[in-house]
């Protein structure tokens, strides 16, 4: 077969439809990365306006450009859009561009997930624009403190916007999570080990196990704080039980992770670039991995200097200055390895390389000024002043927006396969970064002389009018910057300037696929061994294209990839991707709609939605596998493996365990924030305790151990080629039994109005509830899938799922029995 | 899956064991702070042993790490995983040290 | 902040003047490097780059020692600054609102002012702080630090002022639309006058 036959092949099995229709439909990297990049820039187009306005208000003392009301709309709405629309879907999108062709893969694990996350990142962003747009938007401050963001001093309907078109927007967070790290552990060139990986993948790995842990806080806190909108449930409120405090642990819980979620793929970027642009290697590779898993790790221990201010006893605060400090050791590691990089080979000023020295002034500037608010005295002073603010924009501006820009430019023959023509790009680089300095510097002096954030206005006996007045014609230096590269950008896509395939003579795999990248990406995978293939073998894109890889020979329709094992990454599985479908538009639409008899209280709906999704989540799963046994397939090079569905660890299996972390991640911190209460709040103990119900203490725990043996049971009774059905009953009857039980606690439960701790038992009811049906309706999807014939002893892979379930359901009831009846039997 | 814990399992501990004692901190001062102790106060006297527990724990997983039959082999995550291992020991005698050297409940 | 008035906020002023000299240092050093590695090679002999040098000696090293220095000396000044037993001490009570603050006083219990709160100069005062609705954060920039008012906690902020005079006071927690203006001013009274102001005068 000749490249070209090839070619035509594979396109013709892996394009989206035609036209704009094809939006709709596809589910490839491909399309759905640059969906997510120019959605996403947008809303920095929308977030820099806004900025913009910031700063014409505070241009001058009593300004009258906007009124307190609508001004708390705009800087609420600059934080929030920046933050969840701008920085986490232009990671997302970034990812999921690049990922699979710098693993060397066809596409990620779950091809019609990434198209949800699309559609449910764009669904949600639209509602928080719909609010904008007619002045209903979020007005509490981007961290949305409680009490003031509840029901009594924000009785409108701008609150509910945030809590859940945020909560609608983390779905795709969460999505691109899981699927990147099973994408990065087991989506792999063969002979890519750990240590062979791009460290872009490392990075993003990192970042990927953090979303995981921490996004579910944030989620969580939202929740209780629409319970206690929407139903009076009084988390929050110092009168019923509740804490404010609590709002603040569960935001800064993921809050402070957030910022390393965003700074570290960031650092990817760097560390990727800098080396090519230096012409040699990173400097002590090992190192910067080690560091990125510190960083991220260290990153949970310090969401309390966040609330220096909350009289939390001076110990309690030590902790967090301690570890505050101590994150600084891993960021410079990373950044002495880099700037060693640079002596090690010999840098060009070429415009990547002019942003990321951009990223090293304005970044380290930002770290150090971030040491000086871990100081704990330093902070009382400067917490809540412009200092702040002017600190997080030099670390995030610095350590996210200059790197994304010279990734932009780095990357965008890629994408375009054209090269830059007007040079537009320096003038705005000297735009941006001169803008951007004297708009922040001046801020941090502003914000030392007194100057709070979120004030609408001043007065000009305050002293601050100068600096203000600089700041804002800083601003909007920056803006003509930013705007420059737009334009460039469009420019770049629209004049046709062909770059060569490897512009920057990298030695990743994303420069092996054709330019712009081909819908099926690489027409065979390469076969790795170093950290830099195409330096090994510069021939390598050609012998890719004529198939000398792995699954060369296009066949049957097939959307074919391999999985790999983790550690060596040898060949382990056969995967077959699912095509071009709407289900993940009209899934995200469904789930939309959920959301939204949510915030407009339309509660008939939501049962109606909820069965929506079960039904089309049911056709999701039942259009995978096959009635008949495939057996093992060839791959190529003489290798047969089997495929996905003739496995134990399918990829299902791993997304649940993934899945899972996440989930547990939201549990813990309900558990969290009980405990809290207890211990915190100043409205405990409660009137009285719930008294265990003996039924429910019998009938819960048999319930979920009879679903994990009917789970267990039939994966063993179908490997020696028995019949599964019997035991997937069993499963089935567990949950039926378990719902009951938790039903009957949800029973016997206090009012979930009169206290934070009968609100809090009824979110634990209804958690267990929630999981014991979803263990049920998995058994019967097992079992339906059985009698339909998709079920035999060698086509196990489904099985498998149900007992990882299983397990939770076991844990997490013996957790939730317990927490909601000790409290009664010990007193 | 067996690399990636080797790699995260001492850093991870090394949360764990800060919320725990955090948690703790917020305990003890709830419960009742004046109450004497034997020599020095009691809520520091916890702390520190709760301090000196995670320390040894950090030793404790640092040397399994280096060791033949549950350490990574020679190479890449041989590397990572021994550099997680300090990083946990460090971190915890580093953000755990106020236990000794601050107010606990002012 | 820039101008203290009081022990707080000077030990606090100097600690940003002493870490604003040494990190610009650092940051000059940083700069340095980095600005060094666009120096051309001499006869092609590759630069010195080893991962002794940068990572273990600049990387980690480096910032740790600087690092657990500020730490230690950071904590040492929040002991000092906390509050704790002082025969000497002055007790009064704000409580925030939106969009005012009104203050009481242990010495004379009758008493209550409306955005002004009276204290003697140059002896400690303890503010408790409450709130009666949301999160506001009690703050006398040229006295010390903030702490903030939260809904059902007291907490208690050590302030000292050291000359009688006016100072400036605002809160500085988002709280709503009347945030701009929801600010009070402390008066310090010399021993005279404070001893008239609890006596009723003034």
């Amino acid at each position: 077969m000749s490249s070209l036959a090839r070619h035509r092949g594979l396109t013709a099995i892996w394009s989206s439809e035609r036209g704009w229709k094809g939006w709709f439909s596809t589910v490839n990297h491909n399309d759905v990365g640059l969906m997510f990049l120019v959605t996403a820039s947008f809303y920095f187009l929308v977030g820099g306006i806004l900025a913009m306005l910031i700063r014409a208000q505070l241009a001058t003392p009593h300004s009258a450009f906007a009124g307190p009301e609508i001004y708390s709309q705009i800087f609420t709405m600059h934080g929030t859009i920046m933050m969840f629309l701008f920085a986490i879907p232009m990671i997302e999108g970034l990812a999921i561009y690049l990922l699979p062709k710098m693993l060397g893969t066809r596409d990620l694990a779950y091809p019609r997930l990434t198209a949800y996350g699309f559609w449910c990142y764009f669904f949600g962003g639209a509602m928080l624009l719909i609010s904008l747009l007619f002045g209903i938007a979020p007005d509490g401050g981007w961290f949305m403190y409680p009490p003031l963001t509840g029901k009594i001093y924000s009785p409108g309907i701008n609150t509910d916007f945030w809590l859940i078109g945020i909560t609608f927007v983390e779905i795709s967070a969460i999505c691109a999570a899981v699927e990147f790290t099973v994408t990065i552990l087991k989506y792999r060139a063969p002979g890519m080990t750990l240590g062979k990986m791009p460290i872009f993948a490392w990075y993003m790995l990192v970042v990927s196990l953090m979303i995981l842990t921490g996004f579910p806080p944030l989620i969580l806190g939202s929740i209780l704080l629409e319970l206690e909108r929407a139903f009076g449930m009084p988390f929050f409120q110092v009168e019923l039980g509740g804490d404010s405090l609590l709002w603040q642990h569960l935001f800064w819980l993921f809050g402070h992770p957030e910022v390393y979620i965003i700074f570290l793929p960031a650092a990817g970027v760097v560390s990727t670039i800098l080396p090519v642009m230096s012409s040699t290697t990173l400097l002590g590779y090992r190192w910067v991995v080690a560091a990125a898993v510190a960083l991220a790790i260290l990153s949970f221990g310090l969401w309390v200097h966040h609330m220096f201010t909350t009289g939390i006893p001076h110990m309690g605060l030590a902790f967090f200055s301690a570890a505050s400090t101590l994150v600084a050791v891993p960021t410079a590691v990373q950044v002495f390895a880099w700037i060693g990089t640079m002596w090690k080979g010999t840098p060009h000023l070429r415009l990547p390389m002019l942003h990321i020295l951009g990223f090293f002034v304005t970044f380290v500037i930002g770290g150090l000024t971030g040491v000086m608010v871990a100081v704990v005295p330093f902070d009382w002073q400067v917490h809540d002043t412009a200092f702040v603010t002017a600190h997080l924009h030099y670390v995030l501006f610095g350590g996210f927006v200059f790197p994304v820009l010279a990734g932009i430019y780095y990357w965008l023959p890629l994408v375009t396969g054209n090269r830059r023509f007007f040079r537009l790009g320096e003038m705005a680089f000297a735009l941006i970064f001169v803008g951007f300095h004297v708009t922040f510097l001046a801020m941090h002096w502003v914000g030392l002389m007194g100057q709070r954030r979120r004030i609408s206005t001043y007065a000009p006996e305050d002293g601050w009018t100068a600096i203000n007045l600089i700041s804002s014609v800083g601003g909007f230096v920056m803006a003509f910057g930013l705007a420059m590269v737009l334009i460039e950008i469009v420019l770049t896509l629209v004049v046709r300037h062909r770059a060569p395939r490897n512009p920057w003579r990298s030695g990743t795999l994303e420069w092996a696929v054709p330019r712009p990248s081909a819908a099926y990406t690489f027409a065979s995978l390469p076969r790795v061994a170093s950290r830099d293939p195409l330096w090994d073998d510069p021939g390598l894109p050609a012998r890719i294209a004529r198939g000398e890889g792995y699954l060369g020979e296009p066949r049957n329709g097939w959307r074919e990839t391999l999985m790999v094992d983790i550690a060596s990454g040898e060949p382990e599985q056969h995967v077959v991707y699912p095509s071009n479908t709407r289900l993940p538009i009209v899934l995200s639409a469904i789930t939309g709609l959920f959301f939204l008899s949510l915030l407009v209280k339309v509660y008939w709906l939501t049962p109606i939605a909820v069965a929506g999704v079960v039904a089309l989540a049911w056709r999701w799963i039942w259009r995978l596998g096959s009635k008949a046994d495939l057996g093992d397939q060839p791959i190529g090079h003489g290798v047969r493996i089997a495929t996905v569905a003739e496995v134990d660890r399918p990829p299902g299996w791993w997304g649940s365990v993934f899945l899972l972390v996440a989930n547990a991640t939201l549990f813990g911190s309900l558990l969290f924030g009980y405990a809290f209460l207890w211990t915190i709040a100043p409205g405990w103990p409660p009137p009285a305790f719930i008294q265990p119900s003996v039924p429910v203490l019998i009938a819960a725990p048999a319930g979920a151990a009879l679903a994990l043996v009917g789970a267990l049971g039939a994966v063993r009774i179908n490997r020696t080629g028995g019949n599964p059905s019997g035991f997937l009953l069993t499963a089935l009857a567990g949950g039926i039994c378990l719902s009951a039980a938790f039903a009957g606690l949800l029973w016997g439960a206090p009012s979930p109005t009169g206290h934070a701790y009968g609100a809090t038992v009824w979110v634990l009811g209804c958690y267990g509830l929630a999981h014991a049906l979803l263990v049920g309706l998995m058994a019967s999807f097992v079992f339906a899938r059985q009698r339909a014939g998709f079920v035999s002893p060698r086509r196990r892979a489904e099985l498998a799922i149900v007992s990882v379930w299983g397990a939770y359901l076991l844990v997490v009831t013996c957790l939730i029995v317990l927490a909601v009846y000790l409290p009664g039997l010990v007193t | 899956m067996k690399d990636l814990l080797r790699i995260l399992v001492s850093p991870v501990i090394w949360l764990a064991s800060f919320s725990a004692i955090y948690a703790l901190h917020g305990l003890v001062c709830a419960v009742d702070p004046g109450m004497p102790g034997p020599g020095i106060a009691w809520p520091r006297l916890v702390l520190s042993l709760a301090f000196g527990l995670a320390i040894l724990v950090q030793i404790g997983l640092l040397a399994l790490l280096a060791s033949a039959r549950f350490g990574a082999a020679p190479g890449f995550v041989r590397f990572v995983s021994l550099a997680g291992g300090w990083v946990g020991l460090v971190a915890t005698v580093w953000t755990l040290i106020p236990t000794l050297a601050t107010t606990p409940c002012g | 902040m820039l101008d203290p008035g009081g022990p707080a906020a000077r030990s606090i002023s100097m600690l940003w003047w002493g870490m604003l000299i040494a990190f610009t240092a650092i940051f000059a050093l940083v700069m340095a490097l980095l600005a060094l590695a666009w120096r051309p090679a001499r006869d092609g002999a590759a630069r010195s780059s080893s991962e002794r040098t940068w990572i273990i000696g600049l990387g980690l090293v480096f910032p740790s020692v600087i690092l657990i220095s500020l730490l230690a000396y950071g904590l040492w000044l929040g002991e000092r600054l906390i509050p704790r037993d002082d025969p000497d001490v002055t007790r009064v009570t704000a409580e925030a609102r939106r969009w005012s603050w009104t203050f009481s006083y242990d010495q004379n219990p009758g008493r209550t002012t409306l955005n002004v709160l009276h204290i003697p100069a140059g002896r400690p005062v303890d503010v408790a702080i409450t709130t009666a609705d949301v999160i506001h954060s009690f703050w006398v920039p040229r006295l010390a630090g903030k702490l903030d008012a939260i809904p059902g906690h007291v907490n208690v902020l050590r302030i000292e002022a050291d000359l009688p005079g006016t100072y400036a006071g605002q809160s500085a927690e988002f709280s709503g639309p009347g945030y701009d203006g929801h600010t009070f001013s402390v008066v310090a009274h010399g021993p005279e006058d404070w001893q008239s102001f609890l006596e009723g005068g003034l």
